[in-house]
């Protein structure tokens, strides 16, 4: 028999684990990185108090004017406000990354009930939920100072307002964790998040097309929405207000029904999660074949590039086609093209002020040149352990750096080229000195920055997972180098354009970025060695951060 | 680390021992160019690693702590990108790459990514990229951690067959029958510093050994790093756990 004198309450528990968090909060600022992350954090807390607070406010003047203006059921605005808000935004921080925190706690000897309730503690602690309890009580004080008597129907209805969604969320969130514990789900769930992001861009082309028809149809669907909390909830105050009790008890009786299906659903999926469900990922096991012995000839075409430039190549593009997020990257240039030429290209509502090609040219490049070459300056950031595979391999760093260089170079030229040629469908051809200073500039803004971005992915790397959206950003200083070279390859960009534009000269342009495009490839290539000396030294910084 | 003044003969199978933390793995990263040493002087094959870094290199291979697997290639492909860095042709690579899968029983998950095996399929792998290019030393990092009792069987007939062919194996491991099994020679390290070095015999005879009574690695390793007795002393202070 085991030593255990009493079994901890339920509350005790959840101190237990507030602990267990504040401690692991404590721990993790001994790093001078994350003492940087903490001034963030506090930084980051500031600002949504700020936010939390202000709008605070708002809920309550809204709260006072519909309530005085006998209007109580607009009130449901404001609750359907806070549902979207509190439903939406988790989704959002969770990122698509698996976290597994709350179910460790299951070693521990708690009982269903207790895991239950803890679970719905964790739920109560989220910002969307401290934020939106803060506006309920602000909606509250708002109505109850308008009118006293409304104070116990509204307190009753945002009590039940509140378990809905805290249930909702918590069971919301408890699905996403089983869908995305599998890193296939996980990577598909990020390409459509992303692509229907990009997809909201093309919402206001279409509206303005053909806008009038579907607007029509999703009025329609509003009456439908008053079975929802938010309508619920603003109608049961709304009838209490006019005094009708049928319609508060109906609105009330909504509430309490969501209550207790989305309890009795989140209760199944804890109890599941209780009894220790698997979900993550775990390799089954296949049978063995009898395999044919293959025949190997040993011949060896000499290559343009080494062999371990060509198995960086290799490497470097396997890895981009297991990253959804970076080839959704790559289809993201020549739709936003089609969108760039559809909102301000010839055809467009700006009609004669529309942009033309000589300026839209440029500006694309400039534009695609952004986009894909931002990464270069963390290109390890995918590595994770392999990282150590460089150093420990029979290569010169400078290989790994061409190998990745060439990857990349490789890639902005295919969706360069793509793009111009969409474009040159779209809006016309700019005329041959225009599109030829087009692509020099190009090739002069891409390899200008290869240097600054390997010496920057040495000596700032940040590690990064494929299919995860949480935490997956450059390091501070990496973001600001590339914003910086950008801004300055941009503005000689500029400059010599114009150069060629002032003077009358169209091949001035074209010259000139031919001259400035030898110069810097000429820095590449003698940046090399050093480079090569920079990543010996910061090795141990390299693989401490990547293999982390 | 201070004062680690290690020598291997070629073509021994070395075991290096010491406690959690004492530097076994820190040794390997500095042997191996994954961890520039402060000061001191490291020769691998009768070469100066600091001036011959990548002519060193070719001739040995590793399993690094934590594996150092690229989790995005499959298996066949970390294989092959592997063989290229060090400068295998093609044919060969894919050759050694299908053979060594074979041997280690992941040819059948050609479409499986090393993110998704198992910690005992990573380490497999990781060993057979190790051998892939033929080295003539090797730096095992606990290679047997995780890998099951089958497994373990095949890769310890693969060194046994690799020290034949006078390959030098330089291994860490935790578990001393495995090491006193495998293992001509022996280092011990403690806080950093190497407390004892040689063949098993010479570290028996050095902590006096009785006549007639053979000692295990493992007493002759407690009493090393001076820990003999102490654990039982700690133990029975727990007397509510006995």
């Amino acid at each position: 028999m085991a030593d255990v004198a009493h079994m901890p309450g339920v509350f005790e528990q959840l101190k237990l684990v507030a602990g267990l968090r504040w401690h692991i909060l404590k721990n993790s600022l001994r790093k001078k990185n994350n003492v940087l992350d903490l001034i963030g954090m506090i930084w980051v807390g500031f600002v949504s108090a700020a936010v939390v607070i202000g709008l605070s406010f708002a809920f309550y003047a809204g709260g006072y004017a519909f309530v005085e203006k006998n209007r109580a059921e607009w009130l449901a605005l404001l609750y359907w406000g806070i549902f979207l808000w509190w439903q939406v935004f988790p989704i959002f921080v969770a990122g698509f990354g698996s976290n597994f925190e709350f179910a460790t706690l299951l070693r521990f000897p708690l009982s269903l009930r207790a895991f239950y309730i803890l679970g719905l503690g964790y739920g109560l602690a989220d910002f969307a939920a401290v934020s939106s309890i803060c506006w309920i009580l602000a909606m509250i004080a708002g109505a109850a100072s308008a009118r006293a008597s409304i104070l116990p129907a509204m307190l009753l209805v945002s009590l039940l307002f509140v378990l809905v969604n805290v249930t909702i969320e918590r069971l919301v969130g408890s699905w996403l964790e089983k869908v995305l514990a599998k890193r296939r789900t996980r990577e598909l769930f990020l390409g459509l998040f992303v692509l229907s992001m990009v997809s909201l861009n093309f919402l206001n082309p279409a509206i303005q097309k053909w806008g009038r028809g579907p607007r029509l149809k999703i009025l329609q669907f509003i009456p439908y929405l008053s079975w929802l909390p938010g309508s619920l909830a603003g109608n049961a105050v709304g009838a209490a207000a006019r005094a009708d009790q049928h319609g508060f008890l109906l609105g009330t009786a909504g509430l309490l029904a969501w209550t207790g299906v989305t309890s009795a659903m989140l209760w199944r999926r804890f109890a599941a999660q209780y009894s220790g469900e698997e979900i993550s990922d775990s390799p089954a096991p296949v049978a063995m074949k009898k395999r044919e012995k293959k025949q190997f000839v040993s011949e060896e075409r000499p290559g343009l590039v080494s062999p371990q430039v060509a198995a960086m190549v290799a490497k470097e593009f396997r890895y981009l086609r297991r990253n959804g997020f970076a080839f959704l990257t790559l289809i993201l240039p020549p739709i936003m093209v089609v969108f760039f030429s559809m909102q301000f290209g010839p055809g467009s509502v700006l009609r004669e002020h529309a942009i033309k090609p000589a300026v839209f040219f440029p500006g694309i490049m400039a534009y695609l040149i952004l986009i894909l070459v931002s990464p270069a300056y963390n290109s390890f950031a995918y590595e994770g352990k392999g990282i150590q595979t460089y150093f420990m391999a029979p290569v010169r760093f400078r290989d790994v750096l061409l190998g990745k260089n060439l990857f990349l170079v490789g890639l902005v030229a295919v969706e360069l080229a793509l793009s111009l040629a969409i474009l040159t469908w779209r809006i016309g051809w700019p005329g041959a000195p225009m599109f030829a200073a087009t692509v020099m500039a190009g090739t002069f803004a891409v390899a200008g920055q290869l240097t600054i971005a390997n010496w920057s992915s040495l000596s700032f790397p940040k590690k990064m997972e494929i299919g995860k959206m949480k935490g997956q950003r450059n390091s501070g200083v990496a973001v600001w180098t590339a914003f910086g070279v950008q801004i300055v390859l941009g503005g000689i960009c500029a400059l010599v354009l114009l150069a060629g534009q002032w003077t009358g000269n169209p091949w001035l342009a074209p010259m000139v970025f031919a001259g400035l495009t030898a110069a810097v490839i000429g820095g590449y290539v003698s940046s090399l060695e050093a480079l090569s000396r920079l990543a010996e030294a910061k090795k141990e910084l390299l693989i401490e951060t990547l293999s982390r | 680390m201070d004062a680690v003044d290690l020598r291997v003969q070629a073509g021994q199978f070395f075991g290096f021992l010491g406690p959690n933390g004492a530097g076994k793995s820190t040794t390997i990263k500095m042997l191996t160019g994954l961890l520039a040493a402060t000061s001191g002087r490291m020769e691998l094959l009768g070469l100066d690693f600091q001036k011959h870094a990548v002519e060193v290199k070719r001739q040995i291979g590793v399993v690094p702590e934590g594996m150092g697997l690229f989790e995005r290639l499959t298996g066949i492909e970390y294989l092959r990108f592997v063989g290229r860095m060090y400068g295998l042709d093609r044919a060969t690579t894919e050759k050694r790459a299908e053979e060594l899968l074979e041997f280690i029983q992941l040819a059948d998950r050609e479409k499986t990514l090393i993110a998704d095996y198992s910690h005992g399929m990573q380490k497999k792998l990781a060993l057979a990229a190790a051998v892939i290019h033929g080295p003539r030393i090797l730096f095992l990092d606990e290679p047997f951690e995780g890998v099951d009792a089958l497994a373990a069987g095949a890769l310890k007939s693969l060194l046994g067959r690799m020290t034949e062919r006078g390959v030098t194996i330089f291994l860490t491991s935790h578990v001393l029958e495995i090491v006193e099994r495998l293992c001509s020679h022996v280092a011990i390290i403690h806080k950093g510093r190497l407390v004892a070095q040689g063949s098993l015999e010479e570290l028996r005879a050095g902590i006096g050994e009785n006549e007639g009574e053979k000692k295990t690695l493992e007493q002759i390793f407690l009493s090393i790093v001076g820990q003999s007795g102490a654990e039982q002393a700690r133990l029975e202070e727990l007397t509510w756990l006995t």
